[in-house]
């Protein structure tokens, strides 16, 4: 981290954006002092009501953390001691600060249970007993515990679905708006400040590079790297931004499908030991897609959405239904183990770039084991075809990254690796699941253009799964909306913007849409 | 708690089965060597043993002339009554009776060693990974390494060698001297301390460095965790945090490890136990093997294997109580 | 098929745990007593020859003394070597060998599979190994084959457990999946993909096996349940212990012994350490850097603050 300055004024929302790696996080554990060693702060000050944090004495600073700013972290999971229960871990800051009997510290805990609307039978229990939402606002009370003047957010909602995000970051507005805290709030997503932060700043490499209020950023900024942030994010409402993604000629994919999914569930059985619980992922979904096709699955977590991915790759059994690929049922044609030649139709793109590749091979190797178990290009062929195919996704020159390793690539070399993988098979179809939500904002349209040009090229079907409606909206020609397992509703994917039928679909769209605060408050009105 | 009970249950169905295959394998043993177990028996003791005796001696292996299924069922009859047959070595005494006061004396030795060894271990490993990088660090992991090395009972030999024969310090055998009445007085108890430093403090010796070194790691690894910056950030005090949140965890999957140390620990004390003559089971097993007493050495590993599966039953119910994510 | 040979996983794996102060120390201990006992007999007297008075303190003639019946005692320490040390490896390879192989399976084919092997883990697991060795090798005719026998089947259940959680890890994880899908083999996933991931978790069970079989061969020879007329340390042990060494004072017909034994297990152990180390950099002592920093400002939770002008 270097020079950075930046200024909050009393009972404003700044937010703090950069991508990862920038060094948003080190500023917020810095502000604390809890960076861990070996880093040490080697110039600067940070000031807070005139007060100079880094030329505290050991006792002040132990006072001044959560008396005067305190911080709701990203993950609520692992923000709490799995041993202690939530009592425990809000009582322990007000006896330190506060010095409360434990009567005092009682009636404290229970209005701030009712601050964030936690029932009080939720006192004893342990983190591991309560939900994702729960837990963060768990987390939430323990912030409020002294009532400091600052609090800071880092990504306090990124692993959450789109609507409960929304509903958290409501509650927060609705907490600051009665108690008048100033939130510092840090997050990769500038969509979601410029709902509701004043003043922003953008990082990158350890850097401030611009900071500004919301309209002045909002509109572009004056950086480059601002520039490309704001373009870089379409959303899911409003109107169709032109020309974003490369499309096809005619959207007539002809008449037969090529993949035909019929009335396929699947149950996960929970571990119980007398009576096992079952878990309906897959409820009934039926859908098609045609050659040359991208059909977008899109759903929250829990929706079923890459339990499908799974099933249509292949992956895991079942419990019903038929899966047929150019008319042929293959559940019934090739039962138990998939044919070798499903597998050179159907292929998959995972989420995580990193955790797809093998990090003790090189790309060449990933890229050669696949080609040669298909016996689809001969050896002496072997290294131009990897080369050509490396250099069709942007990975120039192909010789210089065969020969790399998974941890010398970037996450967008790593995902365009995965997609050259896929490629190289000359498949039918593709199974994209999540490619871009582990990827940086600024790098995932590179990736979906890819995939858009690939499809042009070579007449290739994508099933492309994604929580991001935005995208879907962008990318695929029919859309399909999972709730809990179950189809909702599908469509062309303008269409279906545009005139949403279904309640959930709704919901979805105005979550991801901008004025998605507005519309809140007056839903409440 | 219901689901606690549950989960005890069905640890101790695992124990069970357990110390089934264990009792079935005692049975097979001998019928699987070459040459006719009866016969064996026969050869090592004709002459030296009464008819009688040598009738006793085939009820317990159940090496009767019924068929398999038959011997099998007499010998886990037997076996469930406690009928564990008469020592040879020890006639006519029978082996069940034996054991039964060794026993005592190697969980008093074992219990007190294993104790001591992991509290300390476990202490020193939660203060040297606070203090990374201290003097401690860098030498006393190397040190008990190399001390771990020692096989027990070489240890026990040197110590005994030096504090007992050269220096005089100690005793160099037995549990208590011959001038205290066995029983719940305090002479009986000091001398029975006093005799017991030396094989005590050999076992905590050789194994203080590893509940130390796996304490460490653990340590290590949970203070990377998110929730001790967490804490750290709500201002907690450093000592506070060590405790309530790093050591209480890190601790955990020691006591895992703890249980399934459990029977390795206990070979070690055995083997110390023969070295300074001290009467529980490790001395036992060595008068066993040396006389060829069959009886008695699949009446020992019959105990010894019962402790070990019952202690690693109360680690369980030990386990139970700190980690709240058991008791779902 | 890679191309870069220099870089190949094993090659790589090796140079990073050289590169490691503890792993090379340890090595180099372990390479010394091989060596040792490789060459080092042609160089003593006989060790089964009596050739001086029994029980005599070291001196000129006998660096290390002799043993109660007369024989040298450093050629005994020497030669025991030999024997101890293949038993040892030998072991370690094969408790290796099942536990990859059963922890393996059970691991990636999960299922009923794993239910019954887990069960056959979880049950040698518990079972005390002493006494079941002690058992098993007092009825089968003494000799370095009863005795690798018998600590395999005590020893293999600790490192199967281990492969088999390493295993499932692997298993449930995308580069696994990725290679599924594109139609790779069972077999060679295991093997190609996974395999050569547990790299350091094999090594250092190999170690861990190998310090677990030395010493536990030690102890059964020294109960008598070896070849007694065999020149290991364990026979070593055993004959000083039966020729009253403690009474008779005469240490150093154990000592050698028991120091060399203690010599090979530190330095496997540290060559675990170092693999450990590798896997887990966080683990290495934070000394060097440390040392730039005042003490006051270390261990207290709180980022130290150094500007240029302190």
């Amino acid at each position: 981290m270097r020079d950075v300055s930046f200024d909050i004024q009393r009972g404003e929302i700044f937010g703090l954006v950069g991508e990862s790696g920038s060094g948003k996080s080190t500023v917020v554990q810095a502000i604390l002092r809890t960076l861990t060693p070996p880093a040490i702060i080697t110039g600067g000050e940070i000031l807070l009501s005139g007060k100079d944090i880094l030329s505290m004495s050991h006792r002040e600073v132990l006072q001044f953390r959560w008396q005067e700013i305190s911080i709701v972290m990203q993950s609520a999971l692992n923000a709490l001691n799995p041993v202690l229960s939530i009592h425990k871990q809000i009582s322990d800051v007000l006896y330190t600060h506060r010095g409360l009997s434990k009567d005092q510290a009682d009636k404290r805990i229970r209005e701030l249970f009712d601050l964030v609307d936690i029932s009080y039978d939720r006192l004893d229990s342990f983190p591991h007993e309560l939900s994702g939402g729960m837990r963060q606002r768990v987390v939430l009370a323990i912030a409020l515990a002294l009532m400091p003047p600052v609090i800071i957010m880092d990504e306090p909602t990124t692993a959450l679905d789109v609507i409960v995000e929304r509903d958290i970051l409501f509650k927060v507005l609705e907490l600051r708006k009665k108690l008048g805290f100033t939130i510092l709030f840090i997050t990769h997503d500038l969509n979601l400040l410029l709902e509701f932060a004043d003043r922003l700043a953008v990082m990158l490499n350890g850097q401030v590079i611009e900071t500004g209020d919301v309209a002045q950023i909002g509109s572009g900024g004056q950086h480059a790297y601002t520039k490309k942030l704001i373009g870089a994010l379409p959303s899911a409402g409003g109107k169709r931004k032109k020309d974003l993604l490369p499309q096809p000629k005619s959207l007539n994919f002809g008449e037969k499908p090529l993949l035909e999914v019929q009335s396929l569930n699947k149950d996960f059985v929970l571990s119980g030991f007398l009576r096992p619980k079952l878990l309906h992922a897959v409820k009934d979904v039926s859908f098609e897609v045609f050659p040359g096709e991208i059909v977008g699955l899109v759903g929250e977590s829990g929706s079923g959405k890459s339990t499908i991915a799974r099933l249509i790759a292949r992956l895991i059994p079942p419990t019903s239904g038929a899966i047929r690929l150019d008319g042929v049922n293959i559940l019934k044609s090739e039962r138990t183990t998939a044919s070798l030649e499903y597998r050179q139709k159907v292929q998959m793109i995972f989420q995580d770039p990193f955790g797809s590749l093998n990090s003790v091979h090189t790309v060449f190797h990933h890229l050669a084991r696949p080609l040669i178990r298909h016996r689809l290009v001969p050896k002496s062929d072997l290294y131009k075809y990897i080369i050509d195919i490396l250099e069709s996704v942007e990975l120039s020159p192909g010789a210089l990254f065969a020969d790399k390793f998974p941890h010398e690539m970037s996450g967008g070399e790593r995902q365009r690796v995965a997609i050259a993988r896929v490629l190289s098979l000359q498949p039918e179809i593709i199974v994209a699941d999540e490619p871009t939500s582990m990827l940086d904002v600024s790098i995932r349209l590179d990736i979906l253009k890819i995939l858009a040009n690939l499809r042009i090229k070579k007449n290739v079907a994508i099933l492309f799964i994604t929580h991001d409606l935005a995208s879907a909206r962008y990318l695929a020609d029919r859309i399909i909306v999972l709730q809990k397992g179950s189809q909702v509703e599908h469509g062309y994917s303008e269409a279906l913007i545009q005139a949403p039928q279904h309640m959930y679909t709704k919901q979805l769209i105005a979550a991801a849409s901008p004025g998605w605060l507005s519309s809140k408050i007056s839903d409440c009105k | 708690m219901t689901n606690s009970i549950k989960y005890l249950l069905r640890r101790l169905g695992f124990y069970t089965i357990a110390a089934w295959a264990a009792l079935t394998l005692n049975f097979f043993i001998p019928r699987l060597m070459p040459g006719d177990p009866a016969s064996i028996i026969f050869a090592r003791f004709r002459g030296k043993l009464k008819p009688e005796a040598m009738d006793a001696l085939r009820e317990v292996f159940g090496l009767t002339d019924g068929p398999l299924i038959e011997q099998y069922l007499t010998y886990l009859k037997h076996l469930l009554q406690g009928e564990l047959g008469i020592s040879i070595a020890y006639f006519p005494q029978p082996v069940g009776s034996i054991i039964s006061t060794a026993l005592l004396w190697t969980i008093f030795l074992a219990g007190l060693s294993l104790v001591i060894s992991f509290a300390i271990g476990t202490l020193l490993g939660t203060i040297i990974a606070w203090k990374r990088g201290g003097k401690l660090d860098s030498f006393l992991p190397p040190a008990l390494a190399f001390f771990g090395a020692f096989p027990y009972f070489w240890l026990a030999m040197v110590f005994l060698f030096v504090f007992g024969f050269g220096l005089g310090w100690f005793p160099i055998r037995h549990a208590y001297g011959d001038m205290v009445t066995p029983g719940f007085n305090l002479a009986f108890i000091m001398d029975a301390l006093y005799h017991a430093f030396l094989p005590a403090l050999t076992m905590i010796l050789v194994s203080i460095g590893g509940w130390m070194l796996s304490m460490r790691n653990t340590m290590i690894t949970t203070l990377g965790a998110d929730y001790i910056s967490f804490a750290y950030a709500k201002g907690l005090s450093s000592r506070k945090i060590m405790v309530k949140y790093a050591a209480r965890n890190a601790i955990l999957p020691n006591f895992t490890g703890f249980g399934m140390a459990l029977g390795f620990i206990l070979s070690g004390a055995l083997l110390t136990e023969i070295i300074f003559s001290y009467p529980g089971q490790g001395y036992l097993l060595l008068e066993a093997v040396r006389a060829q007493d069959f009886p008695l050495m699949q009446g020992l590993f019959m105990t010894i294997t019962l402790a070990v599966l019952g202690a690693n039953w109360l680690v369980d119910i030990a386990i139970l109580f700190l980690d709240p994510r058991t008791r779902r | 098929m890679a191309t870069r040979f220099n870089d190949s996983v094993l090659v790589r794996w090796v140079k990073g745990i050289l590169g490691n102060r503890k792993a090379l120390t340890g090595s180099l201990l372990v390479i010394l007593f091989v060596a040792i006992a490789l060459i080092g007999p042609y160089f003593t007297y006989d060790p089964t020859a009596f050739l001086g008075t029994p029980i005599s303190p070291p001196s000129f003639d006998h660096w290390f003394g002799t043993t109660g019946q007369g024989q040298d005692v450093l050629a005994q320490t020497i030669s025991g070597a030999r024997q101890t040390l293949l038993i040892g490896f030998c072991t370690g390879f094969f408790v290796i060998l099942i536990g990859a192989l059963i922890g393996g399976i059970s691991g990636y084919y999960g299922g009923r599979v794993d239910d019954i092997l887990s069960m056959l883990i979880n049950v040698f697991l518990v079972m005390p190994g002493l006494p079941l060795m002690v058992i098993l090798a007092s009825w089968l005719p003494p000799g370095p084959l009863t005795l690798i026998g018998v600590l395999v089947l005590t020893g293999w259940a600790w490192n199967a457990r281990v492969i088999r959680s390493q295993m499932m890890s692997y298993r449930g994880r995308d580069f696994v999946s990725a290679a599924i899908v594109s139609g790779e083999r069972n077999i060679r996933i295991i093997l190609i993909e996974i395999m050569p991931r547990m790299l350091s978790l094999l090594a250092s069970s190999f170690i861990g096996a190998s310090i677990y079989a030395i010493g536990a061969q030690v102890g059964l020879e020294f109960l008598g349940l070896g070849d007694v007329s065999a020149i290991t340390w364990g026979t070593n042990l055993y004959w000083a212990s039966n020729d009253l060494a403690l009474l008779t004072g005469s240490w150093w017909t154990f000592v050698p012994t028991g120091l060399s034994i203690a010599l090979v297990s530190f330095g496997l152990t540290l060559v675990n350490f170092g693999i450990d180390e590798v896997t887990n950099p966080r683990l290495i002592s934070e000394r060097k850097w440390r040392k730039h920093l005042p003490k006051s400002r270390l261990n207290n939770g709180i980022t130290p603050v150094v500007r240029n002008n302190d």
